[in-house]
């Protein structure tokens, strides 16, 4: 089956207008009951007019395997994936990046933080659920990534984890990652994280903190929807969304992070036209030594899913 | 000044969610908190919606043919156990 999201988002940052048009499909075809190949590439384009502000727009099309894994469902706790798999780092890299996922369509500042180099690693990976009782689960993922540099599918040497702990009644997952970068100066890299979505109430709560030898930092992100205020049936669809975050460089920063303080906020108005479409808009200040800006975004996603060879008729 | 700025947007954030959550607590007042019950009885619905919510909004529908696909999917992304994917894949595709 293919599966994935499209997006086309028109962002402004600093006065600086760039159309961002992409699509991400997700192939899934699965072996059996326990073998799954996946795969996700990214189509994302680029377009800012040619002097910046003013003059016709022009760019191009990037092409990316985001990742491309097998994964054998071994056991009811394990699960041993190989090939090109999304680094486990954090919250963001592998769960909120899909464009139809994220709240916010800029990533956070942090984003670059035990990711290095291309937000996938090349190796195996076991993961799975440890521990799970009425009150809680442990969730555990363990991997090794060999570095390669060949086209499509550059990786870094790493080695790393992550585990969290979910508590079923009040929805709570905290959660820490570890990485350790092995080539060239070996970097450790530490994220912890905590989501949590209240029972009673559509809020969405989730936050991270960083740290690595270029920096640190944290952002944090709430969203609500407005499906329970007693409000007309179509004002019910809105999510409004709030983020901030502040990043400190360690060392002269630099890795894909900023070399000084950088503090910025964000809020978002979505509209969820249905489940699988969506309008975005957002606005954003960012403030930093190397001068303040505004950043604005206004789009659309859409999730896809639908199979790969069309139906028998019976 | 921008120390100043940034402070401001902060005291706005935390009024914003504060608002949030007594806003909803009260226009569900009487809403009775779901209890879990033992990992055995976990329904599908519940397996739904303490995982697949935490990341993203559920889909209105899934085609039958390709319900056992995403739950296989879902199972190493969220890290679910073979149990929770049975589980969720009768609840799916009863």
């Amino acid at each position: 089956m293919i599966a994935g999201g499209a997006a086309y988002v028109y962002n402004v940052n600093g006065g600086v207008p760039t159309q961002l048009p992409q699509i991400n499909p997700v192939l899934l075809v699965p072996f059996g009951s326990h073998f799954l190949l996946e795969s996700r590439t990214s189509f994302t384009g680029f377009f800012q007019r040619e002097n910046q502000t003013s003059g016709p727009y022009k760019g191009k099309v990037f092409k990316s395997v985001d990742y491309a894994q097998v994964d054998w469902l071994l056991d009811s706790h394990l699960i041993f994936s190989a090939g090109k798999y999304i680094l486990p780092f954090g919250i963001y890299n592998e769960r909120l990046v899909p464009v139809w996922i994220r709240n916010l369509q800029d990533s956070p500042i942090t984003a670059a933080i035990g990711t290095r180099n291309s937000g996938a690693g090349d190796g195996f990976m076991f993961r799975g659920v440890a521990v799970q009782s009425p009150r809680y689960s442990v969730q555990y993922t363990a991997y090794f990534s060999a570095r390669s540099d060949i086209n499509q599918l550059e990786a870094a040497r790493t080695a790393g984890g992550d585990t969290s702990i979910y508590f079923t009644q009040p929805r709570l997952e905290v959660g820490v990652s570890y990485q350790r970068f092995l080539q060239q100066r070996n970097i450790n890299s530490v994220a912890t994280y905590i989501s949590w979505q209240p029972r009673t109430t559509p809020l969405d709560l989730k936050a991270e903190g960083d740290f690595s030898y270029n920096g640190r930092g944290y952002w944090i992100e709430s969203a609500y929807r407005f499906q329970q205020l007693p409000v007309p049936q179509f004002a019910r669809r809105i999510q409004t969304v709030a983020r901030m975050q502040q990043f400190f460089p360690l060392h002269g920063g630099g890795n894909s992070l900023p070399t000084v303080d950088n503090h910025r906020v964000d809020f978002g108005l979505n509209y969820y036209i249905r489940d699988d479409i969506r309008l975005v808009s957002s606005y954003g200040r960012s403030f930093s030594s190397q001068g303040n800006a505004n950043v604005w975004n206004v789009g659309a996603t859409y999730r896809f899913l639908f199979p790969l060879w069309p139906g028998r008729h019976k | 000044m921008k120390r100043f700025s940034f402070s401001a947007v902060l005291v706005l954030w935390s009024m914003f969610f504060a608002v949030a959550v007594i806003n909803c607590q009260q226009q569900n007042p009487a809403k009775p908190q779901t209890v879990s019950p033992p990992v055995k009885g976990k329904s599908g619905e519940q397996i739904f919606n303490d995982n697949c919510l935490r990341c993203h909004t559920p889909p209105m529908a899934i085609s039958p043919r390709i319900t056992g696909t995403v739950i296989m999917h879902m199972r190493t992304r969220a890290r679910l156990s073979q149990e929770d994917q049975q589980r969720l894949l009768k609840y799916l595709a009863p």
